[in-house]
């Protein structure tokens, strides 16, 4: 009985070791130091990618431009025509195969994942079902439990063992760049833009600084609205911001809008697209009124203009404001 | 007299639970450890949205200070909204790595006795007739991620044998699994993991005999690593679907 049970033991210890070896991030830790002390350089993932179940959105160079303003829908198909181009021609080949599919355009996609995600019951689970294939998206949404409402990327890829990890990326990508190419603009289209994303002369602080969003010149006062639904990450005041609202929109997608006159939110509130959640000033560290409005991804700040169709009017003599 | 031919395997097997008999006082300190360790994993992983929101919090507090000074104005655009993802993951796996200190670490220290059982409820009744911060929160954190552990290795077993399979047994793939990943789970709490937790009283008693008899000191001492280690708890369990197995 005791060999029996020791044999037990035997088994349940090994897989507690697999599962500890090649799923935390000690044991990527020991796996690089056996791997160097053998003289090898080992293959292990960075530690932080084991975190948010590996639902990373891969690095991309710059997104696809969008035609014109897009629907949700839409939307999420150039996310995912976009993630698509980052797959290698022969895992295109065969998500596509795997859809029924015969172009990867935006319209066939967005149509697919639209119908999908009436299926699945959630976008997330569309995109996975289109990148992993629907088998692992049903296994996914079966295991995180419909219980709590719709699961979120990260959840479902917590379910799906770690082969799949880099088509989850190419999920997660799509869903970051659709959720950004479904952004609404802050203010009216009249509203010009004073200073560009990128590097430039900082007009107060002197010499030459990234510039991590765009300004757009409006009188003190006008409404800020909300580029797409989310939740209120952070509305404070700041001298070199002035009073600012952070909202996050999910899938890695986060916009700022800076220097405003008067916050209308809270943190923790949660906001829907197009609600006026500020009134635009002059607050903090500005050269005259105007709003700084950005939007960050995983990999850092992006220009919002790359993901609007429509390029609102230049400021004629260029913009100075921080 | 001869052996018959279906002898050897069962021969095989005996040599082999011989060998693993032998073994014991080695895989098992390392598979609790194991253990423990995926089930902090699992629980600092979903710990995330907490240690967003401080992020986010200190994030303010520290631009509201920066921005005071010409000098060190630059330094409020040093944490923007993508970089609160990565810094809420450098102290997810920061916190990660204390726990696994605290918790998993010890756990090769383990020395397993026959009376095992009578052991835990001599242990148990004295942290009940007794209890300090460290009879109470070490066990309990170390129930808690044992518990997240041992569904994390379930649900990491069902999803491999899961795909692995259905190429070559179809739909029975799922069942399969699902029976694979339920007799694991189970097997880690009844073999292993209830193990981690009397290493966890046995250690937890042995530093509380040695604090003086005083009410204060019995709150006070390992009351930092609690704190640490209870968010954590409540997260492993919340990271436990043990009725998903079910479903």
């Amino acid at each position: 009985m005791r060999r029996a049970r020791s044999l037990a033991d035997l088994a349940l210890a090994a897989l507690c070791l697999w599962a500890a070896w090649y799923h935390t991030p000690p044991g990527a830790l020991l796996r690089t130091a056996l791997a160097r002390l053998l003289g090898g350089r080992g293959a292990t993932p960075a530690l932080l990618s084991y975190y948010g179940a590996g639902a990373r959105p891969l690095q991309f160079a710059e997104p696809l431009p969008p035609r014109a303003a897009l629907s949700p829908g839409a939307a999420l198909g150039l996310g995912a025509q976009s993630a698509l181009e980052r797959a290698s021609p022969a895992d295109r080949a065969q998500v596509l195969a795997r859809a029924g599919l015969r172009s990867g355009s935006t319209d066939a996609l967005g149509d697919w994942i639209g119908r999908e995600a009436q299926r699945q019951g959630s976008r997330e689970a569309a995109v996975l079902s289109l990148f992993c294939g629907e088998e692992a998206a049903r296994f996914a949404r079966d295991r995180a439990g419909g219980a709590r409402g719709a699961a979120t990327l990260e959840e479902l890829a917590r379910q799906l063992p770690p082969r799949y990890a880099d088509r989850v990326g190419l999920a997660a990508t799509a869903l970051t760049l659709g959720t950004a190419y479904a952004l609404a603009w802050p203010l009216p289209d009249s509203a010009q833009v004073t200073s560009f994303f990128g590097v430039r002369a900082h007009p107060l602080l002197g010499g030459r600084r990234f510039h991590s969003g765009i300004d757009l010149g409006v009188p003190v006062g006008t409404p800020v609205r909300a580029a797409a639904e989310g939740v209120v990450r952070r509305a404070s005041d700041d001298r070199v911001s002035g009073r600012l609202v952070l909202l996050d929109h999910g899938s890695g997608v986060s916009t700022v809008y800076c220097h405003n006159d008067a916050l209308l939110v809270a943190p923790g509130d949660a906001v829907a697209k197009g609600q006026v959640i500020a009134l635009s000033g002059n607050s903090g560290l500005s050269t005259g009124p105007h709003l700084h409005y950005q939007l960050d991804l995983p990999q850092g700040p992006a220009d919002p203009l790359l993901f609007r169709g429509a390029r609102p009017p230049q400021f004629a003599a260029g913009g100075t404001e921080p | 007299m001869p052996v018959p031919e279906s002898a050897p395997p069962a021969g095989a097997l005996d040599a082999a639970a011989r060998l693993a008999d032998r073994l014991r006082w080695f895989f098992l300190p390392l598979a609790l450890c194991a253990l423990v360790a995926v089930g902090v994993h699992t629980a600092a992983d979903v710990v995330g949205e907490l240690i967003l929101r401080m992020v986010d919090a200190a994030d303010a507090a520290f631009d509201g200070l920066a921005a005071r000074w010409t000098l060190t104005a630059p330094l409020v655009d040093l944490i923007g909204p993508s970089q609160r993802v990565f810094f809420a993951r450098g102290v997810a796996l920061l916190w990660e790595l204390v726990a696994d200190a605290l918790l998993a670490l010890p756990m090769l220290g383990y020395d397993e006795r026959a009376d095992e059982v009578k052991r835990f409820r001599q242990l148990a009744a004295k942290a009940w007739a007794r209890p300090t911060t460290l009879r109470v929160a070490h066990p309990f954190a170390t129930g808690a991620v044992a518990l997240a552990g041992s569904c994390a290795v379930g649900r990491l077993l069902e999803g491999t044998l899961h795909f692995g399979l259905r190429g070559a047994v179809g739909s029975a793939a799922d069942a399969l699994a699902r029976g694979c990943a339920l007799a694991a789970v189970l097997g880690l709490v009844a073999f292993i993991a209830w193990r981690a937790v009397v290493h966890a009283l046995v250690r937890a008693d042995a530093r509380s005999d040695r604090i003086p008899l005083r009410r204060a000191r019995a709150f006070t001492v390992g009351l930092p690593g609690a704190l640490l280690l209870l968010p954590l708890a409540l997260a492993a369990l919340r990271a436990a679907p043990l009725l998903s197995f079910l479903r």
